[in-house]
């Protein structure tokens, strides 16, 4: 243990192993955001907490699925509790229906955010809304291992308006948008339910990605750029 | 990560609670559907989007709609008429010939809307038809294997009135409980009688030394045969036993042994296995359940004296028919026990009118023809009958004709008022038309074949599926003869029944073919059976076949076409489904007191029968391509 981290007891306390994790994770090589989607490996996720202020509530679960070259690979997906010193409000269990046992039961955080840096691997992150997935998450690693999350992510609430600029207006919500393509959801407000749908957007984005010729990650972000400039312009 | 192997996690979990609302995945182990869920994959389409198509070389994918309609259409000959041949809902897999025997598919499927489908490599297909016997099942025998479910669900639904009921279908063997007592035919009577007596038994069978049946004497006889003619007790058994007794082998169906109990009015029906006596079954044995047996009624026919017997009847025949059908009893013995039986009443009509009015010097063959000729017979038939008869030396047509004329009028009325609808077409044996020598009926069949004018066509879909009911079976024989040879010859004939035909064209989907017609309903017969009954009587009129019953034809013209034997077999199950749909309806129809028809609103349809119903209206369309191709229409 590195005397500086035990001065300031900033960083927390990671086993030999976990760092190793850490460290192998970190050193794997950054894919090319511009492989065009039928030959690359996205990850879709989404979180539950235990409620809507990034700076006090905490991370509660981690839902996520990959999306393989252009499809839904059910079994690459990650379903994951993080072990909660405190149970979250009554309220709050009842959105995402992990009871206070489950949130007791999860796995150690620390182990839980490696186990998910694992499943992700250097793959870029989609989300619906992601500021608030990524400031979870962010914030997760940052506490519970010491790591500051610079990962690229993509926002399909700017980018699925972007593709429909004339239902950009009545369209606001995953659950609209689900609507839209008829795309069912198992168990709403679950992390892993919600991630899926989110990805069963994306491949519904497809026809109108291929005609804006947005077919890579890359182009998603570009995507998400201009809608934003469009919303909130400079 | 969860790597296959490990446990599902909940998305997992999802898929398979999703896959097991549908067949065959309801019926598979857990372990293979975990195995299956495992290796999925989620593609989407987007509406108008091409799936799959013979251009993309050999299947590579297994896919399950997930979500949305997937549309398949087949070649050059559906393209132009812009008509999807097969549509696929949620819970439904393709393709599985072509993966199965790892080749193109035929037809070019596309999404009809966005569409999500769960995806399997081929190789873990194959794979997976090996592990699970229920998928691998599923896939080579679709059709039988979704039957089987359906037949499952009906008798669940009626389970309760079935329960110790043995089916209809089951071999003799499986309902005999003990070997029969028996004796030798030289046993005095009083000891017979004795024996019965102490045994607590009906029947004695009279048997040689071999074992072999040669008798039968039932406590029915007493009456007759011994107490009334005051006979000695010593007689031996032989001189007032029922001699050389109906026998069927033991593999023979129970349906056979009521069918046997119905025509001839039997109570008792051995089985012989190599020619030794094994067992027997009485009447009681089959429908001790039932509130109306099959032979009470035949019986009551044949015994009637007065019409309102009949009547009585007529209503018996369809209650009888309502219970087979909620025990589960297939279509096919359905509509034979009802055609045996009506034949029955129609003879019985027939005789009863003879006896009132006797045409003893005129020989004359009473005609079934439409479905009651072709031995199809549902609750919903209205009579089509007709009469063939010789003209005596020194007499005329005409002169005949005008004395059967008023006796075929009282019959077609005294059907009627057994519940055989008038014919709207005047189809019957009372129309001068219609009450014809041989003769004339081969100048007016020849007419038909020469001339081919619609109404010509459309009379030749009742008229050749004539059956000899009652009377001179020789005129019927002489005239299919006849007929045999005549329409074979006439190739430009067939060309036009064939044509014909194919202006009926089955519908192929629930949302753009099923909402036909009034009030979102279709019809059965016309959509479903008639497709198959025109095939049918088109190939065995070419090939000489002389059967009148669609499933015989069908059976019988296999050989001859080339058709292979599974290919007949799923013809003949998806004729048989369709059929069985009607009687269903019928059924429900009668329960709620409402005018019987053939109009089904498939929403109504649980979500097994529809899809069985829509596999049995592509075969409909597989066999009308074959017509048409073997045509040239």
């Amino acid at each position: 243990m590195n005397l500086l981290q035990r001065l300031f007891g900033a960083k927390p306390q990671l086993g030999a192993d976990q760092e190793n994790r850490l460290q192998e994770w970190r050193s794997l090589p950054e894919p090319d955001a511009r492989l065009p989607f039928d030959a690359s490996r996205l990850v879709v996720v989404d979180v539950e907490s235990s409620g809507l202020d990034v700076r006090k509530d905490h991370l509660i679960a981690i839902g996520a699925v990959s999306v393989v070259n252009g499809r839904i690979v059910l079994a690459d997906s990650l379903d994951i509790v993080l072990q909660q010193s405190q149970v979250s409000e009554k309220d709050n269990i009842l959105i995402h229906g992990i009871g206070g046992e489950a949130q007791c039961q999860g796995m150690p955080p620390a182990e839980a955010l490696l186990a998910f840096l694992e499943y992700l691997g250097k793959s870029p992150l989609l989300a619906f809304h992601v500021a608030f997935d990524q400031a979870m998450i962010g914030r997760a690693l940052k506490l519970h291992l010491g790591y500051k999350f610079e990962h690229a992510w993509a926002d399909l609430a700017y980018v699925a308006p972007a593709l429909y600029p004339q239902l950009a207006r009545s369209y606001r919500s995953l659950d609209q948008w689900m609507a839209l393509f008829r795309i069912g959801n198992y168990a709403r407000h679950s992390a892993l339910a919600d991630a899926q749908a989110t990805a069963e957007l994306l491949l519904a984005l497809r026809p109108q990605l291929e005609a804006r010729q947005a077919m890579c990650f890359q182009g998603l972000r570009d995507l998400e750029r201009e809608r934003r400039h469009q919303t909130h312009p400079v | 990560m969860s790597h296959p192997g490990s446990p599902p996690n909940a998305l997992i979990l999802a898929t398979l609670d999703h896959l097991t609302r549908f067949a065959p995945f309801d019926r598979m182990e857990s372990e293979h559907l975990e195995w299956l869920a495992s290796r999925l994959e989620v593609g989407y389409y987007a509406k108008g989007e091409i799936v799959l198509s013979p251009e993309q070389g050999e299947a590579h994918t297994f896919f399950l709609i997930k979500q949305g309609i997937v549309q398949g259409e087949q070649g050059v000959v559906q393209a132009q008429e812009d008509a999807a041949w097969l549509e696929l809902h949620e819970g439904e897999c393709f393709p599985l010939g072509a993966l199965l025997s790892k080749r193109p598919v035929t037809s070019v499927y596309r999404a009809q809307e966005d569409v999500f489908c769960y995806e399997l490599k081929a190789q873990d297909f194959l794979a997976l038809t090996h592990k699970s016997e229920a998928f691998h099942d599923f896939c080579t025998r679709r059709i039988a294997n979704l039957l089987e479910q359906s037949k499952h669900i009906i008798q669940a639904q009626y389970s309760q009135s079935s329960a110790e009921q043995q089916s209809m279908s089951s071999p003799l063997s499986a309902i005999i409980r003990r070997e029969p007592i028996a004796c030798d035919p030289q046993t005095p009577l009083r000891e017979v009688l004795e024996s019965m007596q102490r045994l607590g038994i009906g029947s004695m069978v009279a048997v040689d030394v071999n074992h072999r049946p040669v008798g039968i004497f039932t406590l029915h006889d007493v009456l007759a045969r011994v107490t009334l003619p005051g006979l000695n007790l010593d007689t031996p058994l032989a001189s007032v036993m029922s001699p050389d007794p109906f026998t069927l082998p033991p593999h023979a169906l129970v349906h056979e042994a009521a069918l046997a109990m119905a025509k001839h009015g039997f109570r008792h029906i051995l089985m012989v296995e190599n020619g030794r006596l094994k067992g027997l079954v009485s009447e009681k044995d089959l429908f001790s359940l039932q509130r109306v047996g099959l032979r009470q009624i035949s019986g009551a026919i044949r015994n009637a004296e007065r019409l309102e017997c009949l009547q009585q009847s007529a209503l018996d025949i369809r209650e009888l028919a309502h219970n087979m059908l909620a025990q589960g009893v297939a279509a096919e013995q359905l509509t034979q026990i009802i055609s045996t039986l009506n034949d029955v009443l129609t003879n019985r009509i027939i005789e009863l009118e003879l006896r009132d009015n006797a045409l003893a010097d005129i020989e004359f063959c009473w005609l079934a023809l439409g479905s009651e000729g072709r031995i199809e017979q549902t609750l919903n038939t209205d009579q089509d009958n007709g009469l063939i008869f010789s003209v005596p030396m020194g007499s005329s047509a005409e002169e005949v004709r005008a004395r059967l004329l008023p006796f075929a009028k009282r019959i077609n009325n005294a059907l009627a008022e057994c519940g055989f609808p008038l014919c709207g077409g005047d189809v019957m044996a009372s129309n001068p038309k219609w009450c014809l020598s041989l003769d004339e009926w081969k100048d007016t069949f020849d007419k038909w074949i020469y001339h081919g004018a619609p109404m010509d066509l459309l009379h030749s879909t009742i008229f050749f599926d004539f059956r000899h009911l009652f009377g001179a079976e020789h005129l019927a024989d002489s005239l299919r003869k006849w007929l045999s040879v005549e329409a074979s010859k006439n190739s430009r004939f067939l060309h036009q029944l064939a044509a014909n035909a194919l202006k009926n064209r089955p519908p192929l989907g629930m949302v753009r073919d099923f909402v036909i017609g009034e009030g979102h309903t279709l019809d059965l017969k016309l959509n479903g059976i008639t497709p198959f009954v025109d095939a049918a009587r088109i190939y065995s009129l070419a090939h000489s076949i002389a059967e009148t019953n669609t499933l015989q034809r069908l059976r019988g013209i296999a050989e001859p076409l080339n058709i292979k034997p599974q290919d007949a077999d799923a013809y003949c199950d998806a004729f048989l489904f369709i059929q069985l749909l009607r009687l269903r309806l019928h059924h429900e129809q009668t329960q709620r007191g409402e005018k019987l028809t053939n109009r089904v609103d498939p929403d109504n349809l649980n979500n097994l029968d529809q899809r069985i119903l829509k596999e049995a209206f592509r075969q409909a369309r597989k066999l009308q391509t074959k017509l048409g191709l073997d045509y040239q229409v």
